[in-house]
């Protein structure tokens, strides 16, 4: 990556390593820049990493007994290794987690109202949300049925929505293309680079799905067993000869989802 | 038949049946934040009823002040528990959240009975003991006092749930996890749903303490509170209003058919066989949530 145009990063990550339950290292000197406005990739396959190195981002480590045990994270440069993930969500970090985790016995509309941050004016709640009906038609048709019932698009399209409503300066996105189908990710991933240059608003997204997701970011970063292995532009990323063997190969979006997926879907405390 | 009578054991079964609903309210405003059934409730439904005692006796407040005193004390009370004790439990095994609220049950009765000891007192709540009479029907005005107030309870969490701080109520319910991801503060939400059940906790202390007296008896309500709530559907208060209607009904009329073939206790069998029936049958009970299955 030659031609590195000196952009501030929002968010900078420093040789942060993770440990869970005191024991299991799973991410071991992971640094990543994500520049103001910038849409960036994170790939890797299945344990690499990804989604320790989002929730070490977000604070979300702490309800899985994980900690970053060293190195260093800072937003807008805020030093946030230590914050309280709800410090972090109104500093302007939302991170939508793997698995389209809606609130399921709640309408799309209750979903949305839920995220509302403290401070927020009904009326701004409502504006907010007609935003985001605009952004995603198919969730407003289907508005106040139970979420739960929602195809798993909608789903996914909900999820992203009320991260939205939190405000994000950075939205940290896990494998939202997972399980659909291919006009669906088009759909999904082309409403997130309109946000992104309408907002101005920093994308760093994980994806297993490296051919959708390098058509929508500009930079990207390859994470194998927890540790970057490659940081280069998408261009870039997309002629070498690794990547193209592993990652693209196949000529299906789709890959090394033949791995058995980590689920990580216990839910806490229920 | 005496139909006359088989109403008046309907209405009658009906209204201590909400009372029994004005118990559940609370363990599903728990199990809704902590995915346990509290049982700590009765507990606590006997500690509110004797602080209400303290204010009103020992401070010497009229009912009127040392009730909602009481209810704030103890709302106080409910946030502390979770900033204490369930707070450390995050994260591990729901079962021990379980165990917490047995010890917690095992330490209020404990020091209530250090404190106020063994004697029952009376509550006074000044309401008469005249029974009403609804043409030939013979109705408990203390029981209408305290459905009424279950009723009034109902409609307020109606409320409350609509609310944005009921939705966050609600989401915490659905998902910990995706609750922290957009900013929702877990713990705070569950400490408010403790809080409210301790809330709950002194109406039904106050209404049952006027009804039975105030003694550590009060604590032995979680059993009849659990099989409404579980017949409910353990995570809904519309279910625990009607699943109270109905054990009630069913308990109050079926004992008067069983008792003479039994001979007596046969209260006690309906209310378990509607518990082990409910679990068998329909796991959710009438109006509970389950897991949706997703596509
Ligand atoms: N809560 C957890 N407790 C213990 N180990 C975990 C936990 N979550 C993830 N891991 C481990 O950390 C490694 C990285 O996992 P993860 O970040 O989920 O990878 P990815 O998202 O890239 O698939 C894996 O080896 C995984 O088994
Ligand atoms: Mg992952």
């Amino acid at each position: 990556m030659q031609q590195k145009v000196e952009i501030q990063p929002i968010l900078s990550m420093n040789s942060v390593e993770v440990l869970y339950d005191n024991v299991m290292l799973a991410i071991k000197g992971v640094s990543i820049q994500v520049p103001k406005g910038k849409m960036i990739a994170l790939l890797g396959s299945n344990g690499a990493g990804k989604s320790t190195t989002l929730k070490a981002i977000s604070g979300l480590l702490k309800a899985e007994r994980g900690r970053v045990s060293r190195g260093e994270i800072k937003f807008e440069d805020t030093d946030i290794t230590e914050m309280l993930a709800q410090k972090r969500v109104e500093m302007g970090i939302c991170h939508v987690i793997e698995g389209r985790r809606v609130f399921e016995h709640l309408t799309p509309d209750e979903n949305l109202t839920a995220a509302a941050p403290a401070g927020m004016s009904r009326s701004d709640l409502n504006g907010e949300k007609e935003k985001i009906y605009n952004y995603f038609p198919r969730l407003a048709e289907r508005r106040n049925s139970l979420s739960g019932y929602l195809s798993g698009g909608e789903q996914q399209m909900l999820a992203i929505g009320r991260a939205l409503v939190t405000q994000p300066s950075l939205l940290m996105l896990d494998e939202p293309s997972l399980g659909l189908a291919p006009f669906l990710v088009a759909e999904i991933f082309g409403i997130l680079q309109k946000i992104n240059q309408e907002q101005g608003m920093s994308v760093l997204l994980v994806e297993q799905n490296a051919l959708a997701a390098l058509e929508i970011v500009s930079e990207g970063y390859l994470i194998e067993n927890g540790r970057v292995v490659m940081n280069a532009s998408a261009e870039a990323l997309k002629s070498n000869s690794d990547i193209q063997e592993f990652y693209l190969g196949g000529g299906e979006g789709t890959n090394f989802h033949n791995v058995k997926h980590y689920s990580r879907r216990k839910r806490w405390l229920s | 038949m005496d139909w006359v009578f088989l109403t008046e054991l309907a209405i009658n079964g009906a209204l201590t049946g909400l009372l029994y609903s004005l118990f559940a309210i609370g363990l599903v405003l728990i199990y809704k934040a902590s995915s346990v059934p509290n049982l700590a409730q009765g507990g606590l439904t006997m500690v509110g009823a004797y602080v209400v005692l303290a204010l009103a006796r020992d401070v010497g407040l009229p009912l009127w002040a040392a009730i909602p005193l009481a209810a704030v004390l103890m709302f106080g009370l409910g946030f502390g528990i979770e900033r204490v004790a369930l707070r450390r439990l995050a994260g591990r095994p729901v079962v021990m959240i379980l165990m917490l609220t047995l010890g917690l049950d095992i330490f209020l009765r404990g020091t209530t009975l250090a404190i106020w000891g063994g004697t029952s007192r009376s509550m006074e709540l000044g309401v008469s003991y005249e029974p009403l009479f609804l043409g030939d029907i013979f109705i408990s005005r203390i029981h209408l006092v305290g459905a009424g107030v279950a009723i009034g309870l109902f409609v307020a969490f109606m409320l409350i749930f609509r609310s944005r701080t009921g939705i966050k109520l609600r989401a915490i319910a659905d998902d910990y996890m995706a609750s922290w991801s957009v900013g929702i503060s877990v713990e705070r939400g569950v400490g408010l749903s403790w809080a409210l059940a301790s809330v709950v906790a002194v109406a039904a202390g106050v209404i049952w303490g006027e009804i039975q007296g105030v003694d550590q008896a009060l604590s032995l309500l979680l059993l009849k509170g659990l099989a409404v709530a579980v017949l409910g559907g353990l995570d809904s208060i519309l279910g625990a209003v009607v699943a109270g209607i109905i054990l009630g009904v069913v308990e109050n009329v079926g004992a008067d058919f069983l008792d003479p073939l039994v001979g007596g206790g046969s209260r006690e069998l309906i209310v378990a066989a509607v518990l082990i029936l409910t679990v068998m049958i329909r796991p959710h009970g009438l109006f509970g949530h389950h897991d949706i299955e997703r596509v």
